[in-house]
């Protein structure tokens, strides 16, 4: 560990498993891998290096890199996340991806001593790694295989010991379902397909204790600008900095966000009184965590009843996951001790469309429960839980819309009843029909199980779009082309096979660029924490985002504007920032800290923090310019890997064609408005040209291709990047 | 004077630290608190009663810790280890949460049935310490502020005291081959986001409890 050899930062050691030989080595992170920094971009320099990008997914030759970096486990707050790359067997090109993972298992395995392990091989029977500290062994997972996360976490949990954290996966990943995860602590996920390949190798999961230390070099710096994050800086979860309920301390209050805690906002399940979450200024430490509230933005004020407390990640103060015990699920013998902070638990009600009834009307599916408008958030419980519990991951949500849209068009029963006829019959429809939340724990056990041709949900929306006909108006019988129509439903951003997260809806063209430079759904919450802050844009928003790049790097919300330059430096910012955060690691749902606040600071943030985290952690001056080139290097790596990909995979020499295109929705949406007229979020689809034109310029690459040039990998000293390329004949 | 009029006269007196050394570390339950005090120690008479909260003397205030309120933050460990060891540790962190966040030996924790309870656990600054009674070396002792601490000079890491503590809150540091054990710097309740360890200064106890 790295108190022991001397390095600030890094834990100092990879380790590397073999599951088909059973060896476990270790390498040195250092200096190897010092230009990648940590986590992304350690498992990306690895597959880069090690496993051709036409490598079967889910094949023996196959690997996934879990990583950490040298902010993780060193007081940072919000630096409790873990990176594990991997090849998508879900997304077109079948391309590099990350998962990611928050709870606590990136801390403890830091503490352990590693920043990365490398699984490679496969087991022929049903394994765990189990690691403590420097010793590290292949265990037998027979005795949990087939089981649910819960059982199988609660089982590793108590087997090992009460210091040890653990992460398995569940029945979806073990059946080699492309939409799967791997759950730890409690509903903490890292998705992307990840359950599947651990499944390919039959590793059932991974469980580690620490008994180490992370060596810093200056520690009460760390403490001292922790603090002053805390008090002056961040603000509730996606970093929304102005409380949505009037308290006395604050110049503003927002419409909705995620600030939600306040007078009368209440914990009432607190098991021995109800807590109240009071005021939470900004300057004051002790009660930050009192601030998101979760349940409160998801479900309105009816989450207070079944509050328990609110959890989250190592490090982090937000607590972004609100921990319930909702009673009325027990009625129907489901657990109520649910969790879940995202789409799992906020999108349950795509899962019960409205249904035709015996006239053949349209009638809603759901009901209240306990109190009125409760629904959404019973269901929500439920389908967490069983989501989780199978280890079935959606994709962003895809896998409800995916589902919605079928269901709704038509194409699900006429798909069901052609391929397989007598199925639909079987599936509990009634259930669906009448709200119940047992529907939602069969559909995820069907998807987990690969029960029938509704299982091919379990595709993701690319694979399952080209099966049943969804990404072609002549081959279903909506007659509509699903990646394009203009439908409330329709996320996805592209032809890839995923949603935006956050793309053209919130982030005009910057985050419509960065959604579609990735293989998944992009993640980058740089733009719109701001944008849903609660600040206000003329006030604070602007102001400060245009101190910090340049005028007209923002637009309000929907009153867009044409593209500029500015508005390039602030995506190629956010997009790089992106690999900054998951190689760091630091959570990409609360970096950076752009809006304060604390109005002595005129509520501007602080883009160099990360860095001085960086100096103090390491003892050596690392400057924004040093993050900046750091992050654009991997950012650069992402971009060759895909390049390589599409041709070996699809045989395609252009990125701008085949990977960067984007969903005509963007450009039909609210056929009654122009673009960049007030009210409207479509974009204009010779605008965006324009804009591909300026981002690839700012970003190095060839403007008819979208492939980075010879130069501009040079900079960086990915030279034997750029010779790949040109084998290949893509530069 | 028994040690139950003692207790019944609680309210009568002022606060001092001195008559909260006499309860520290004991059930607050039975005690009756005014409401002024209830609130200055953000806690409910429920808790009180059903012993889940409890306080200890510090020099700068009395340590409240509220599970209720616990997050599983860790960021406890984190301040603890920052300043007093200089690195970032769970194991060797003087307040103890990570223990009992998973599946702690109460059967308590994320991965079990009773998955919402999870708090810290806090050296008692026993006043007949037993990891102090066990030390060969006879390295722990009490400070003139009664903080009882390891002398690192004497101490030859052989986890005595590890072994006698209830709690089990020292730690060998396997590093430095030291005991380390909590000194009262107060570094974890300054950190807290939620207020689970929070340090309420003597000044405030002594005008709530002369609250009318």
């Amino acid at each position: 560990m790295s108190v022991k050899n001397g390095i600030n930062g890094w834990a100092g050691t990879i380790l590397r498993v073999n599951l088909t030989t059973g060896s476990i080595t270790k390498e040195d992170t250092l200096p190897k891998y010092r230009p990648y920094i940590g986590g992304m971009g350690i498992g990306y320099k690895v597959i880069w290096d090690e496993v051709p990008l036409d490598t079967d997914p889910l094949g023996p030759d196959a690997k996934c890199v879990f990583g950490v970096g040298p902010l993780t486990a060193s007081g940072v707050p919000c630096s409790g996340r873990m990176n594990i790359t991997l090849l998508s067997c879900w997304s077109l090109g079948y391309s590099i991806i990350d998962a990611h993972m928050g709870g606590h298992i990136a801390h403890a395995f830091k503490y352990a001593g590693y920043d990365a392990m490398i699984v490679e091989g496969q087991s022929d029977h049903p394994v765990y790694i189990k690691i403590e500290d420097e010793n590290v062994t292949i265990e037998d997972a027979s005795h949990i295989w087939g089981k649910g996360t819960f059982e199988a976490n609660a089982t590793l949990a108590k087997e090992n010991g009460p210091e040890f954290d653990v992460a398995t996966i569940g029945p979806a990943g073990e059946n080699l379902v492309p939409m799967s995860n791997i759950i730890t602590s409690f509903g903490n996920s890292g998705g992307g397909g990840i359950g599947a390949l651990l499944g390919s190798k039959k590793c059932k999961g991974i469980a580690v204790r620490g008994t180490g230390a992370v060596k810093i070099a200056r520690p009460m710096e760390v403490r001292l600008l922790s603090n002053y994050m805390i008090k002056d800086l961040v603000g509730g979860n996606n970093n929304h900095t102005v409380p949505c309920h009037a308290q006395s301390w604050s110049e503003y209050v927002a419409t909705k966000n995620r600030w939600q805690g306040a007078p009368g906002i209440t914990w009432d399940k607190a098991p021995h009184g109800q807590i109240d979450t009071g005021e939470q200024p900004s300057g004051v430490i002790n009660v930050a965590a009192l601030r998101c509230n979760k349940g409160v933005f998801d479900f309105g004020e009816v989450a207070e009843k079944y509050t328990v407390k609110q959890g989250g990640c190592s490090s982090c103060p937000v607590r972004c996951y609100t921990e319930y015990d909702m009673d009325p699920l027990a009625e129907y013998d489901l657990p109520t001790h649910v969790s879940n902070t995202c789409m799992p638990i906020i999108k349950m009600l795509e899962w019960y469309p409205n249904h035709l009834d015996a006239n053949g009307e349209s009638v809603p599916s759901t009901h209240d429960f306990a109190d009125e408008g409760d629904a959404k958030m019973i269901l929500g419980g439920a389908g967490s839980r069983a989501a989780d519990d199978y280890g079935v991951w959606c994709n962003y949500g895809n896998l409800y819309e995916d589902f919605n849209m079928a269901y709704t068009s038509g194409v699900l029963k006429d798909v069901i009843e052609r391929e397989n006829p007598g199925e639909w019959e079987k599936i509990p429809w009634a259930l669906m029909e009448s709200g119940d939340p047992r529907w939602v724990v069969d559909c995820y056990r069907r998807i987990a199980m690969r029960e029938g041709i509704f299982s091919d949900l379990g595709l993701g929306t690319y694979r399952l779009y080209q099966k049943w006909g969804m990404d072609d108006a002549s081959k279903n019988v909506a007659g509509k082309n699903f990646y394009d129509f203009v439908n409330g439903k329709n996320f996805n951003i592209g032809h890839n096979g995923f949603p935006r997260h956050h793309g053209p809806e919130n982030c005009w063209q910057a985050g419509t660029l960065y959604s579609m430079m990735y293989n998944r759904d992009c993640m980058i919450h740089h733009l719109i924490n701001f944008c849903s802050s609660g600040a206000p844009y003329n006030e604070i928003i602007k102001p400060v985002l245009e101190h910090f790049f340049g005028e007209g790097c923002t637009d309000p919300q929907k009153h867009y504007t044409p593209i500029n330059e500015n508005k390039i430096k602030l995506a190629k910012w956010a997009f790089i920032g992106k690999q900054w955060h998951d190689s760091a690691t630091l959570c990409n749902w609360m970096y950076p800290m752009t809006i304060a606040t604390s109005k002595k600071r005129q509520y501007i943030g602080d883009l160099d923090l990360d860095a001085k985290y960086m100096t103090a952690v390491l003892g050596e001056e690392y400057t924004r310019e040093d993050q900046e080139h750091d992050s654009e290097r991997i950012s650069q790596l992402l971009r060759v890997m895909t390049a390589v990909s599409f041709k070996l995979n699809l045989g395609s020499t252009n990125l701008r064609k085949d990977h960067d295109r984007v969903s005509d929705w963007v450009f039909d949406k609210e056929p009654d408005f122009k673009p960049f007229e007030e009210g409207t979020v479509k974009l204009d689809r010779e605008d965006w040209e324009k804009s591909l034109d300026m981002w690839y310029e700012a970003m190095g690459w060839n403007k008819e291709t979208g492939i980075p040039t010879r130069e501009t990998l040079e900079k960086f000293d990915l030279g034997d990047c750029a010779d790949k390329l040109e084998e290949l004949g893509l530069i | 004077m028994s040690e139950v009029q003692d207790r019944k006269k609680f309210l009568d007196k002022d606060y001092t630290r001195r008559q909260f050394l006499k309860i520290s570390g004991k059930s607050l339950a039975g005690l009756a608190i005014s409401s002024s005090l209830l609130n200055v120690l953000c806690v409910s008479e429920k808790s009180i009663a059903e012993d889940k909260v409890r306080v200890w003397a510090f020099p700068q205030g009395l340590l409240v810790v509220d599970m209720d309120r616990c997050v599983g933050c860790q960021r406890c460990e984190i301040n603890c280890t920052l300043t007093n060891d200089g690195c970032c540790s769970s194991y060797i962190s003087r307040v103890k949460v990570t223990r009992n966040l998973y599946s702690s030996r109460n059967g308590q924790g994320l991965y079990t049935e009773d998955n919402w309870t999870y708090f810290p656990d806090t050296c008692r600054q026993c006043e007949d310490p037993a990891c102090g009674n066990a030390c060969p070396m006879q390295a722990i002792y009490a400070d003139e502020n009664g903080i009882r601490r390891v002398d690192t000079d004497k101490c030859v890491g052989c986890g005595a005291c590890v072994q006698a503590c209830p709690w089990h809150m020292p730690t060998v540091n396997p590093v430095t081959h030291k005991s380390s054990k909590c000194i009262m710097c107060g570094a974890c309740a300054e950190g807290c986001p939620s207020g689970a360890l929070s340090i309420v200064p003597w000044d405030r106890i002594v005008s709530a409890s002369q609250a009318v």
